[in-house]
């Protein structure tokens, strides 16, 4: 009865682990996904397609179409659904020259970009020596960076990394762009996207640099999923910006809620197959179980119980052995969770106890256990009693 | 005129195996009487066995019949059958057949579990039993920790239980000294006198001083030769198994 046990334990534990790991990943990407990122991209929806931002196509910047401004920033601020915005992030586009080389400038407000892209990071000050040293897990930080210490004045820059290679520039140095100069407070750390190329300023100080007073190419929007719906701030923020293309990033979320459910769909499937193989093994030990007791299933018949009687004692003891590894399988299976977050390198999951699953646990077990159990049952209740005694 | 608790008539038992038929009983007829105790003995082979296991209510005849207290008890159904086995008949087995997880109390307690019955009153008709076979200070050990006696005592207990009519007991002193052997003797002759029916099969002759009647099986018949009868009374020619 210690391999059914044994059986059971592993089968309801991988179960749930696989169960608990998908769960945990699915609560962390909805968690993520409302706390992180542009989750709406807002732009003018005229002229001809021929600038690409982030992926997402936008009207032509310069020129030929009525732009965004200042006054439609504002206009979000008013919308019904306003509490499910947790960050405004307007930025101009343009180019502009620095050493007879033509750069991408990107006018923002800086705190709330770096809010709508967490993953944009400052790269340290530190002494040529100590940059030598450090290590490659020191760029694994994950912690974001502050917000609140990115206050950039009106003649100073952000360089992506792509740039200040290409400038050789540090902070503190100095550019000139359309005859204004302009000091580098920073430079970014290098992270593979759209930013390692730009030279971010602010937005102010990009409309007076690309005369484009008012002006704002693109609005992007982090939004929290879990205070309202996302139909519904759509629909606000089509009602209060009618001549702009509102582009919702749900898409992504989607594309990822797919992965997760092919993911799902893996994790069911392993897990029924090792439920399968565990009512296998658990029917096969309960059979061998029965056959080494057929002298005490004889005594049984002998002493008065009926074929009934047999099969519910073995039927009980199922029960009970299913009772003990659908719990035991349950605890183990949380852990198993627990700690295999750090091994898939997706960080600590939260994996709850939850009454619920362990209900769940118990029934599935059970449920197994007993079906595992009948066919042994039925085996031992037709034993033939004078048969068994012939071992006596 | 006593009245007959197990009337048997023309039993037959055939047995298939790959060396053809064996026949184990080849027509048994014979009564036992109400508060009577009756010693089974014959050579290994006899059908010894045979008879006791369809006495028992364990293996349909392939003949004849078998009444017990007026119940033909082939004609019940098998689950019937289980009912009349544990409300009629107990079983003493050969090597006392305890089961060894459990408890002496908890053994006796067996035949008691699919009666409806409160457990305080099943706890207490335990008790009574296994105080009457002597163990009053020993319910709570498991097999194990009992002497062979003690264990043959507990097997008693767990066959009175239920207070069945009919006793069957299959050498129920094979595995014991001769002391402790009487002693098990004397008490199924203390059992027979508070008007229980018992059915032994024997090797002992020594048992047989403590029954009734001894009746003796030779090659699946009952046997009528005085001589044969007389020697194996006198313990010569024995063998065991059967």
């Amino acid at each position: 009865m210690l391999f059914v046990l044994l059986g059971l334990t592993i089968g309801m534990a991988t179960v749930f682990a696989v169960y608990g790991l998908l769960e945990a990943m699915r609560a962390e990407m909805m968690r993520q996904a409302s706390e992180f990122g542009a989750n709406v991209v807002i732009t003018h929806d005229r002229g001809e397609m021929t600038f690409s931002y982030g992926g997402i196509a936008l009207p032509e910047v310069l020129f030929d179409v009525e732009p965004l401004t200042l006054a439609d920033v504002a206009a979000i601020d008013y919308i019904p659904s306003r509490s499910m915005i947790t960050a405004v992030a307007p930025k101009l586009l343009g180019m502009a020259s620095v050493n007879g080389r033509e750069w991408m400038i990107a006018g923002v407000r800086p705190q709330e970009e770096f809010r709508v892209k967490p993953w944009l990071r400052l790269q340290e000050a530190l002494p040529e020596a100590e940059r030598k040293m450090e290590l490659d897990i020191y760029w694994l930080d994950l912690a974001r960076q502050d917000p609140t210490k990115i206050v950039l004045g009106d003649r100073q820059v952000l360089l992506g990394s792509a740039v200040a290679a290409a400038l050789g520039a540090n902070p503190g140095d100095r550019l000139t762009m359309g005859g204004q100069e302009f000091v580098v407070f920073g430079l970014l750390k290098e992270n593979g996207s759209l930013e390692d190329e730009q030279i971010i300023m602010n937005l102010a100080a990009a409309q007076e640099l690309l005369k484009l007073p008012q002006e704002v190419t693109v609005i992007e929007l982090a939004t929290d999923q879990t205070r309202g719906a996302e139909r519904v701030l759509l629909d606000d923020l089509a009602a209060a910006l009618p001549e702009a293309q509102i582009t919702s990033l749900q898409q992504e979320r989607l594309r990822r809620d797919e992965n997760l459910t092919r993911m799902a769909r893996f994790g069911v499937s392993i897990s029924a197959l090792i439920l399968l193989a565990g009512i296998l093994v658990a029917a096969l030990a309960i059979s061998g179980a029965v056959r080494e007791r057929t002298r005490e299933i004889g005594i049984f018949r002998a002493l008065g119980f009926r074929q009934s009687h047999v099969a519910r004692i073995i039927l009980l003891e199922a029960l009970l052995i299913s009772l003990v590894g659908g719990i035991v399988g349950y605890a183990a299976g949380v852990l198993a969770a627990r700690a295999a977050g750090p091994l898939l390198q997706i960080g600590t999951l939260a994996v709850p106890w939850r009454l619920d699953l362990l209900a769940a646990a118990l029934l599935l077990s059970v449920a197994v256990g007993l079906l595992a159990g009948i066919f042994p049952a039925r085996q031992a209740a037709r034993l033939d009693p004078a048969e068994a005694l012939r071992f006596i | 005129m006593a009245e007959v608790m197990i009337a048997m008539r023309e039993l037959k038992k055939v047995y298939g195996s790959v060396d053809g038929e064996v026949r184990a009983l080849r027509g048994i007829t014979l009564d036992v009487y109400k508060s009577e105790a009756v010693a089974v003995m014959g050579h290994s082979g006899s059908g010894k066995s045979t008879l006791l296991s369809i006495i028992g209510a364990l293996n349909p005849p392939s003949e004849g019949t078998i009444e017990i207290d007026g119940i033909n008890i082939y004609a019940l159904s098998q689950e019937r059958r289980a009912d009349f086995r544990r409300e009629y008949l107990g079983f003493v087995f050969q090597q006392f057949q305890l089961i060894p997880y459990l408890t002496a109390m908890e053994n006796v307690l067996l035949p008691l579990v699919t009666k409806r019955l409160p457990n305080r009153q099943k706890r207490e008709l335990a008790e009574q039993v296994l105080c009457r076979v002597g163990l009053a200070g020993k319910m709570n050990r498991l097999p194990n920790a009992l002497s062979g006696g003690e264990q043959e005592r507990v097997a008693i207990a767990r066959a009175i239980v239920n207070a069945p009519p009919v006793l069957l007991a299959d050498e129920p002193t094979g595995n014991l000294d001769s002391k402790t052997g009487g002693e098990i003797m004397s008490l199924f002759r203390s059992l027979n006198e508070d008007g229980l029916t018992i059915l032994m099969v024997t090797h002992n002759p020594d048992n047989t001083r403590y029954m009734g009647r001894t009746i003796v099986l030779k090659d699946g018949l009952l046997c009528h030769d005085k001589a044969e009868i007389l020697a194996l009374a006198a313990g010569r020619g024995q063998r065991r198994g059967g």
